[in-house]
Parts: structure tokens; sequence; C-alpha cells
């Protein structure tokens, strides 16, 4: 077994797991961050998107022990039902989601697009979003919420924080 | 080369299926603050019925959506329901909780009717209140009926109803019958751009015309459109479950049974056709399925427009438009039509 | 079924986290001081309700990564289920041991077909077993089912399964499966659902049509992808009565499979769907629910079941592969006089919901349009693949691509606009459909003028 601690959400975490655990695992089954999802488990459908050291992974395809000393960011650290990041308060502006089931890897993604590039253009986002995949909505009012806050950045005063 | 092209498709679609009854049954509670609780055997599946139910159920009862908590997907606590299949939900289960509804207003009115000094025929909920259909001055907060039901006249509004689609059964021999109580529409127009050196198509643009009856919620309409677009573009051109010699699926995950992404999925330009069904409730239809169906032959006949090619076995894959292309060729020169 | 992670996408992963330090640490919502809009949203609010953009009153947990989907639910003592599935198409089974897998560690218990009260479910004919006893019929039947403490314990306990076979002749080809001579799959002949439907007398629209066009559409074996896989979660109360959760799109019906499966009075059971990840039809049957159940009940523990992505292609439904011949006869003029349509759905090798499929795509297969005469035929065929069923359309997508395919080529062929051909064919209110039911609320020509007009399709070329 091997000990893991990283700064997750901006907490310090521990986790004692075998060699093989993923990210994934660790975040769902070792302390109880259930947001990221479990879709196909080998990195193709997104669901499981998180940022380590600011930049969006695939959490089933790295190891717990991968992340030791790391920063991970998941969907519970962008906002919480009372308060909400400016890109969920699009998405939900839109409806962007049926199910959701992508939306939490979706939304990390948007994040990590928006955090490296500001104002990108729609095929940039659509870039961003390629490795999300989503049956629901074909992708367009994900797209259009997104295009949707650049616009307003670009268009307002930015508040200091 | 790059070539254009554009393809029309249309297509009907029935609300329900077919083979036995398709029942579903609603309780509407109205509280004693003038909100409002639906009890329902369906089953959210990302489709928007909580919404929708809801927001039906505000209608009857003149509250607004966020007045109505929809409780769902239970056995032991909601009524049945045939389930969330079959674009059936909005028009069959969206009646019950029509019903249901109607049914703990009749108790409203009633009530109403002696605060009023009206005959309940008289009045009419709307915009939290119950008020005379003819003298809309005359009114009394929904909220106040609905706590003197239940508190001062011991009748708690309460409806519970079901609803099963009228129709004929088909003759065996022939088929003739009425399958189906309603029928939905639509048309979809794909722009692709053919690649006659790759056979590579990529959808540029769809527009998109659906007939749902009355839209419920036209954002969600809108939602469910470009998803099914979505699906019919990946079963237009990647799609499909391949199989070896023994019967096993050559396949079977996400890395070489592509879906489209992100990058796959075109401007989507959605029209909401309004119609009014005489049976649906508030003349809805429905909308799910409906959605890919037209989405494969607008792409299909777009790629013909653009080379001259008919691909009549789906998908339409690079390879396969290609090798099309290439047999054109000897017959004659590539080009629109 | 082992999870398989390529080389290069594990090298991927870690080559990210060697990249240099990221410059813009991400503190945790850096940007969510903003205040979110009160919790509804002004149009929530409003009357009346109806044809409001309300704001859906679950996506707020959806993006806020809370939604409690199946999968997040998790109860104390709760243990894990896989699935031994064929390694044939089409066998015997001569016998099935278990012995060894007792020794596995961490495995708690199993269930074969045998323990199973009813084993054999369907939502028209109860034709498909819970788990195979004495014959497989495609590779996605399950076999033995173990209850072990992880997730991955039940899965290298499944190696210590022995299944003896007898490899029986397989068929994958519907129209071959229709042969008389070809393999039973089932003790009924291959061909088990079929509809027809006659308007008109379509040999004598042949006869007077000027023109008549033939071609054979087919259409591929589709999985629906439903985001979240397929699962089940059974728990004993201690009263007795079963409580399961499950990603079931339709629990009434759902409920009462359950039933019978288990011999249990339906108030003894309460089946709660939970929030689906994604259905598209996919997830309108019964299928790990009675082994959750019966493993639950075996070891006295709360017991979960989650299908893999692969099991999700193999072991679930997927979208019916169709072979469509279409005849169609035309007046010089573009009106459709004749329609004769032979349909062979492949079923796949159980039932599930082929019947309602060949149903639906007989009914729509003539298309939107005024066509005097019309001849449809559906059939649906055992095949040693997977099951076929329920899958967004009910076969309406397959027909749809065969119909608007060959009226592109009619229209091509006369030189008349695709527009136009569809507006002098297309149904209008009154119309009379192939099975005779007069038509109402038809927007059919609304819906074909206004995509027109968005594309700027009458303003000619792109």
């Amino acid at each position: 077994m091997h000990q893991v601690e990283a700064t997750v959400n901006g907490a310090t975490r521990r986790a004692e797991v075998s060699p093989e655990t993923t990210l994934l695992s660790t975040l769902r089954d070792s302390w109880g961050l259930t947001g990221s999802k479990l879709g196909c488990d080998v990195g193709d459908c997104g669901a499981c998107t998180v940022l380590v050291d600011g930049l969006s992974v695939n959490s089933c395809l790295l190891l717990a022990v991968q992340v030791n000393g790391r920063e991970v960011v998941t969907i519970e650290g962008l906002g919480g039902f009372e308060y909400l990041h400016r890109l969920q308060t699009a998405f939900e502006r839109l409806s962007s989601f049926q199910c959701g089931f992508c939306a939490p890897g979706m939304i990390i993604s948007a994040k990590a697009l928006l955090d490296e590039n500001p104002a990108p253009t729609e095929p940039e986002i659509r870039e961003a979003l390629a490795g999300n995949l989503c049956r629901c909505t074909g992708y367009t009012k994900v797209i259009d919420a997104i295009t949707e806050i650049c616009r307003d950045r670009a268009v307002a005063v930015e508040a200091p924080a | 080369m790059k070539r254009p092209g554009r393809g029309i498709a249309c297509m009907w679609y029935p609300i329900g299926f077919t083979v036995a009854a398709n029942p579903s049954s609603a309780v509407v509670k109205v509280n004693e603050d003038g909100t409002a609780t639906v009890l329902t055997g369906t089953v959210e599946v990302g489709q928007g019925s909580l919404t929708v139910l809801g927001q039906i159920a505000a209608q009857e009862l003149g509250i607004s959506a966020d007045d109505v908590h929809v409780v769902s997907a239970d056995t032991d606590i909601a009524p049945m329901d045939t389930g969330a299949i079959a674009s059936r939900t909005t028009f069959v289960t969206g009646n019950a909780v029509r019903l249901a509804a109607a049914e703990a207003k009749t108790i409203l009115l009633e009530v109403a009717s002696e605060m009023l000094g009206m005959e309940p025929g008289e009045l009419e909920a709307a915009d939290h209140r119950i008020r005379a259909k003819t003298f809309p001055d005359k009114q009394v907060a929904l909220a106040e009926v609905a706590a003197r039901a239940q508190i001062a006249r011991g009748r708690p509004p309460l409806g519970s109803a079901s609803f099963n689609p009228p129709t004929i059964s088909m003759d065996p021999e022939t088929g003739q019958g009425k399958p189906f109580a309603a029928y939905v529409y639509a048309t979809q127009i794909a722009e692709v751009e053919v690649d006659d050196e790759t056979g590579e198509v990529e959808v540029l643009r769809i527009c998109a015309a659906h007939d749902s009856g009355t839209a419920i919620n036209p954002a969600l309409v809108e939602g469910q459109v470009e998803g099914g677009i979505a699906m019919g573009i990946g079963m237009a051109l990647e799609e499909e479950i391949l199989f070896d010699a023994e019967g096993r699926q050559v396949n079977p995950n996400l890395t070489n049974y592509l879906i489209p992404t992100s990058l796959d999925v075109p401007r989507i330009e959605v029209d909401v056709i309004q119609s009014y069904d005489p049976l649906g409730p508030f003349g809805a239809k429905g909308v799910g399925e409906p959605t890919l169906v037209p989405t494969m032959p607008a792409i299909l006949n777009a790629i013909h427009d653009a080379v001259g090619v008919r691909i009549t076995d789906l998908p339409a894959t690079a390879e396969k438009v290609l090798m099309a292309i290439k047999e054109r060729a000897e017959v004659k020169p590539l080009g629109r039509g | 079924m082992p999870r398989k992670v390529t080389e290069e996408k594990q090298a991927e992963a870690q080559q990210l986290l060697e990249a240099p330090p990221a410059t813009h640490l991400p503190a945790v919502a850096p940007d969510s001081l903003p205040k979110a809009p009160a919790l509804t949203p002004e149009v929530n609010k409003q009357t009346p309700a109806v044809g409001q953009r309300v704001t859906r009153p679950d996506i707020r947990t959806h993006i806020t990564g809370t939604t409690r989907y199946i999968d997040d639910l998790s109860f104390p003592g709760m243990l894990h289920v896989k699935i031994l599935r064929s390694a044939h198409a089409h066998a015997r089974i001569l016998s099935i041991n278990v012995d060894a897998l007792h020794k596995m560690p961490g495995v708690v218990a199993t269930l074969t077909g045998e323990e199973v009260p009813v084993n054999s479910f369907g939502s028209t004919y109860q034709d498909q077993p819970v788990l195979a006893v004495d014959r497989v019929r495609h590779r996605g039947d399950g076999i033995v089912a173990v209850a072990a403490e992880t997730e991955q314990q039940a899965l290298e306990a499944l190696d210590a399964v022995k299944v003896d076979y007898e490899p029986l002749p397989a068929v994958f080809d519907p129209l071959e499966a229709m042969d008389p001579d070809a393999p039973k799959i089932h003790r009924i002949d291959n061909v088990y659902a079929s509809k027809v439907i006659m308007r008109g007398d379509v040999d004598r629209g042949f006869e007077e049509s000027d023109q008549i066009f033939e071609r054979r559409y087919t259409t591929p074996m589709i999985e629906h992808v439903p985001l979240e896989p397929f699962a089940a979660i059974a728990l004993w109360e201690p009263d007795g009565q079963l409580h399961v959760y499950s990603t079931n799109g339709r629990i009434t019906l759902g409920r009462a499979d359950l039933a019978r499966t288990l011999s249990l009075p339906m108030n003894r059971i309460r089946l709660t769907a939970t929030i689906i990840g994604g259905n598209f039809g996919g997830k309108n049957e019964i299928r790990t629910e009675p082994i959750v159940a019966l493993l639950a009940k075996k070891s006295g523990r709360p017991v979960k079941a989650v299908y893999t992505r692969q099991e999700e292609f193999i072991a679930s439904t997927t979208r019916h592969p169709l072979v469509m011949d279409y005849k169609t006869g035309i007046a010089n003029d573009g009106r459709l006089l004749a329609r004769s349509v032979k349909l062979v759905l492949d079923g796949g090798a159980y039932a599930s919901w082929s019947e309602t499929t060949v149903g639906k795509a007989a009914i729509l297969a003539a298309g939107p349009y005024r066509i005097p005469n019309v001849r449809v035929e559906g059939r649906a065929v055992y095949t040693n693949k997977t099951v076929t069923g329920a899958m967004r359309g009910f076969g309406a997508p397959q027909v749809a691509f065969a119909y608007e395919s060959q009226m592109d080529e009619i229209a091509y062929s006369l030189g008349i606009d695709p527009l136009e051909i569809r507006l002098l064919n297309g149904f209008e209110e009154g119309s009379i459909s192939p099975t005779g039911q007069v038509l109402q609320a038809v927007a059919l020509k609304e819906t074909l003028l206004m995509a027109a007009k968005r594309s700027r399709w009458r303003e000619g070329d792109l």
C-alpha cells in the first residue's frame, strides 16, 4: 500500500491505496468526491476529467500515487449549490445539459480552456471539449454557454475578485 | 478537392407504441400554501420530464413551474406509468398529470365559489388566483383557497387520474387500424463538404424544423433536437458495431466505436413549429425520438448532391464514400448532382 | 472484462504531469465570487407556465456534480458483482463448475441460472434467461455471477469458473437465418415477429406507373452509448421487503418482471430508478436486477452491479440492423402511385422489443406521403448476435433513411427539386395513412417550408 497526500479543492487529503488504484477511484471511494464520473474507465469519454496542477486530465488514467504532492481540482471545487462559478451560471441559464452525466468533466475542461485562453473562438472551444463525450445535447447549448460568457467578459469591465 | 452539397429529408413519427395498452397515471396534491406536488411513475433520463410535467401541472392549476415539485421513479411512492419510452411522456403522462391537476382544481373552484359567491363554472385558476372568468377583479389568492379547502372545509385539494391514448387495433391481415393517437412531423436540411480525394464528409450546418404540437418548453425541445441530430450524424457517418466470423464484437469500446464529438457536430439551427393536437395536453405531442430520424437521409442526400454518389448501406464512412467516388468517376466526371 | 488502458494513453497522462509547472495554479473556485442567481430563475416563477423556457429543476445539481446517479450510491457492507459471459456465439452448456470460485479471495456469494426462481424475461416473449443454464445464444449471455468484496476481486474470481460447451452451428446474417435449413436459435421459427400493411392495390399501382424505382438499403447495428453504464443495487430491508435501485426507465413494468423472475408478490418489491445518465431506449428492460436481488439474499448484504463499457456494448440491447427493399412506382409528374417495402430486422439472440420495432418500422415505412397503393411486409429474425431492442426511433430512423434516399433519387431522376417533390406528395390535414388512419394536426409542409426558408433552399446554390 502507498500513502498519497494531495491538495484537493484546497484541502489536504490523504489516502492509503494499492499501487493500481486510479485517481478517479480514490476521489470517489476514499474521499467521497463522486462528482467525477466513471463512463468508460479507459480515457475515452472524459466524464472523469479533473484538473491536476491546472491541467485537465482523465482521472481514470492517472494512478493515485501520481498526484502525490500535487494540486487537484474537481467539479466540487468549482462551485456549490449556493454559489456558482460563472461557467456554471451560464450552463444553468441555457439548461445546457440533459442527463448531466458528462457535465462535471465537460465543465472542468471548459474551465481549463478559459484559464489558458480567456477569449477562445468557437473552433477553440470545440477543440477543448473534444475529449468530453456527450450523447444527449449535441454540444450545442454547452458551446453556446461558453461563447456567451466569453462575449460577456469581452464587453464588461472585470470586477476585482 | 472539397465539394459542397446539401440534402433535404422529412419524416413522420408516432407518439407512444402499439403492442399493448399504453397508460399512465398521476397524482397531484395542492399544498396549503398553493404550491403543488406531482407523483408520477415515469423516470428522468435527461429528457426533462420533471420540468415538462411540472409545467403542465402548473398550467392547469394557474401557478408557476417553480410552485410544482415533481416526485418520480419509485414504485412505492408513485402510481403506475408505462415509462420513459417511445416519446410518450409529454403526451401520455402529461395528460394524466393534467387530468389529475384538473381534479384537484375542481375542489379549489368549489371552495372558491363559496368564498366569492359565484358558481364554480364561472371561475378559473390563473396567475396564482381563482377568479371570475368575466369579472377578473372578483378573485381570491389560490393559496388562500387551498388552505381553506384543507383546514376549514376538510377537503384537501387532491387529484388522481389515468390516461390511455385512444387507438384502434390493427387488422392482422391488412394492417388497417389506428395504431397511434398522434404523429409529429419534421424536416432537416444538411449542408456538407465531401473531400473527393479522401471520401471524408464534414457536416457544416443542419437546419431542423420540428413539429411537436405545443412546445411546453421550447428550450427543452431545442435541446432534444440538437442531441438527436448529433446521434443521427453518428449513425450517418461512423457508428457501426462490427462482428468477427465467430460472432464476437470487434469494437465494443469508445476507442473504436466512435460517437460524434464537439468537433463533429456542426452549427444546428432549430425551428420549433407549433401545431395543436386536440388530444395532447395543451396541444402538445412529443419530441424525443423523431429528432434523429431525418438526419441520416439529409446527410446522405447532401453527399449525393456534392459528389454524385449514393451510399445505400450505412454508415457512409470515408472509405465507402471514396470507393463510390472512384467507381463513379469511371462513368462520368464528379460534380453537383 | 479486464480494464484496458493503452500504454499510449497512460504515457500521455504521465507526460501531462511532466509538463513544466503551470503558471496559473488554480485556487479553489478562483472566479466563483459573484453570487449565483437566485435558486430559481425568474422565468420559473411566471404564469402561464406552458410555453416558458423554464430552467430544468435538476440542472443545478448536474452542474455542481451533486446529482446522485446510481454509482454514487453506496451502502455499508456492499458487495460488487461481475458476470461471466459466454465464450461462444451459440453452444450447448454441458456443465458449469463453480466449486473453485468459493476459494477465490473476497468472494462472498455466487449465482447460476438454476438458482433463479423463474429464469426468463422479455418485454414481449419471455425468451431470455437471466443467466444461461443449458444453452448460450450469443456472446453476451451471462452464465455465472459472483459477488465479492471489491470489483477487482469479483473480476479475478471469474477465472476460476469452469464451463464446458458443445459449440452449435451459428447464424449471423438475418437473411441466412430465414432459410428453413438455418440453425434454429429457439424452439420456434427464426422469424419470430412480423407485420403486414396493405392499402389499395399495389400491383395495379405499379402497372399504372410511368416509372419504377427499386433499391436495397441496409443499416448497421448501433449502440445507445449512454454516458452512464447500466447498473443496479439490491438491499433487503429488515422486514423482508426488497428494495432495488436501478437505471431502469420503465419501473412499473420493471417491477413486474422482477416479481416474475423472483416469484415474489409485487407489493414486496420497491423499484427505484435513480436519475439516469442517458437512456435512449437501452435501459428499458430488467437486466442485472434479479441477479443483485438474489446475491443480496444469499449474502445478506447490499449488492451492486455496474456494467463496464464493454458489457454495455455486448450485454445490453442495440439498434436493429435492417435490410430494406424498396420499390416505388411514380407518374412522370412526380406523384407517387405505389410503393412496396420488404423489411428484415436482425433481431439478435432474443426478442426484446423487436415486435414493437417491426410494427413501428412497417407502419412508417412508406413515408409521410399520400400513396394510394402500399404494401409493407416486415419480419424480425433471430440471429446469434447481440440482442437488438428499443432504441430512439424503434425502426423509424432506418426506414426514413430508405424512403428519403429513394425520394431524392426519384427527384433527381425526374429533374424535380427535392423540396418540391415532397411538397407535391406530402401528408396534409386529413390525409389517410397506410393503415387507414385519418391524420390530424399534420404539420409536415410547415416543417418543409420552414427548414427550406432557414437554409435559403429556394434561393439556389450554396
